[in-house]
């Protein structure tokens, strides 16, 4: 008869290379039971995002035949379910019920901050998770022209209103509150006090992730951010080019400064594919980020081509992870997001509490 | 005394009398701090010149027993304090507290 450690040894060889462990190491092993030849058992998978029924078939059959092999076994019963896993917010006063804050950065404009932001929160969405979307760029949202949604958020109490709905995300943006055309001539401390509102005004509500799309630079807006806002990491945009590099480099040191950890660095605008151009068209000196990256000892994350189709979804109101889900740059993203969520682990670092002197 | 080390930060803030704050750090070290020192150590714009340097303070307008009112950490970097002598634009960065801390007498690890 098998003993409950000879069971769980032949378990092993069912790996799981994308969470890089099997599925006894995971934890995913629960109520065995031998009785004489039978064995039973469950197969909880807690995973980062949701998977086809197949796949879930496909482990048991595994650790069916796994157990079967083992002598004196004479039938295997496996109960197998795949639920996507849900990190623990940190018991904090800004956005309580939202478990990762995430922002995206470049040092410069214009290098796909705002694409990257709203294709990372969509591919997010796409794994099966809850989330949000902070337009903290205030000089120039961009998230009610790339999400195709344009209306007043609607008020959940007096001093608070809620996230907009878009694509399956809440989203927030000055946008939703100010005409199109009208610029935000602000100095510093009217952005410092917009975005707080947005952190602590807004019911984001229970969220796996808020993705926070920051403006360019390394200026108030960023510092309010980060200061107020629970940050689990940051992930850094660039081109391949020197130019946007230098400020990436910047922009990195910055969060490096204020103690929030750079989940790495990711390439727009990698290459190009497009029709009638054979293969990938290296445009800007596609690899200098992952050098960069290496350089700098952190995680890259990726390149994301350059393809027609990112720049009109965006600009047409849906991204191209929800409008070309087939592309390559949607498989950029969706590799994005994969590693964010592994980066990151389960559940938010609890907050040091403020502390009331005792005289 | 080194720079922090990357990842350790303050885990837990405390009290010995009237006039230490304690700092247990995520790596078990403790550092102390006597809370006058840490008024006259306050490198905000107010208290430094911020394009000289040259401190702007005159620590005898600092109440001999000026004290902490309340202490809030800043984002993942620093803490603010609100001082009973009414400043508190001050942020103590946590370089700077371990730096501040390395100079002052500390109590023994629990793993000493």
């Amino acid at each position: 008869m098998a003993s409950t450690p000879e069971v769980h040894t032949a378990l092993k060889v069912v790996d799981l290379p994308d969470l890089k462990t099997d599925v006894v190491s995971a934890g995913f092993v629960r109520n065995l039971v031998i009785s004489g030849g039978a064995i039973s058992f469950e197969l909880t998978m807690a995973l980062p995002q949701a998977v086809p029924a197949s796949w879930v078939e496909q482990q048991k059959e595994r650790c069916e035949a796994a157990v079967k092999a083992l002598p004196g076994v004479t039938s295997v019963h496996v109960k197998a379910s795949a639920t996507v896993r849900q990190g623990k917010p940190a018991d904090r006063a800004v956005m309580p019920e939202v478990t990762h804050v995430i922002a995206v950065a470049s040092g410069k404009g214009g290098v796909g901050k705002s694409t990257t932001a709203a294709n990372l929160a969509l591919a997010l969405v796409a794994m099966g998770h809850k989330v949000g979307l902070l337009d903290a760029d205030i000089y120039g949202p961009s998230m009610p022209t790339m999400l195709g949604v344009n209306q007043r958020p609607d008020p959940a109490s007096d001093k608070t209103i809620k996230p907009v709905q878009a694509h399956g995300l809440s989203v927030m943006s000055i946008g939703f509150l100010v005409d199109q055309d009208t610029p935000m001539v602000w100095r510093g401390p009217m952005v410092h006090g917009a975005l707080s509102q947005f952190l602590e005004q807004v019911v984001w509500g229970p969220l796996d992730f808020v993705i926070v799309d920051m403006p360019p630079g390394t200026g108030d807006a960023q510092l309010t951010l980060t200061q107020r806002a629970p940050l689990s990491g940051a992930v850094i945009v660039t081109t391949p080019q020197q130019v946007s590099l230098i400020d990436a480099r910047k922009g990195l040191k910055m969060f490096e400064q204020v103690k929030v950890p750079v989940l790495g660095i990711v390439e727009n605008m990698s290459y190009l594919v497009a029709e009638g151009v054979d293969g990938e068209l290296d445009l800007f000196g596609r690899g200098s980020a992952a050098k960069a990256a290496t350089e700098l000892d952190v995680p890259f994350l990726g390149e994301i081509p350059l393809e027609p189709a990112v720049s009109s979804s965006g600009d047409s109101g849906t991204p191209i992870v929800v409008g070309a889900p087939d592309s390559r740059a949607a498989a950029a993203f969706a590799a994005l997001a994969k590693q964010v969520v592994t980066s990151l682990g389960g559940s938010a670092d609890k907050p040091l509490d403020s502390m009331v002197w005792q005289a | 005394m080194t720079a922090l080390p990357q990842g350790v930060k303050p885990a837990q803030l405390s009290q010995d009398g009237p006039e230490v704050l304690v700092i247990q750090w995520s790596d078990d070290t403790v550092t102390r701090h006597g809370v006058r020192d840490l008024r006259l150590g306050c490198r905000c714009a107010e208290c430094v010149d911020e394009w000289t340097n040259l401190p702007r303070l005159d620590p005898e307008t600092v109440p001999a027993d000026v004290r902490p009112l309340r202490i809030e950490p800043v984002g993942h970097y620093g803490l603010q304090v609100a001082w009973s002598d009414g400043h508190g634009t001050g942020i103590y960065t946590f370089d700077t507290l371990w730096e501040l801390g390395s100079s002052e007498p500390k109590s023994p690890s629990p793993t000493d």
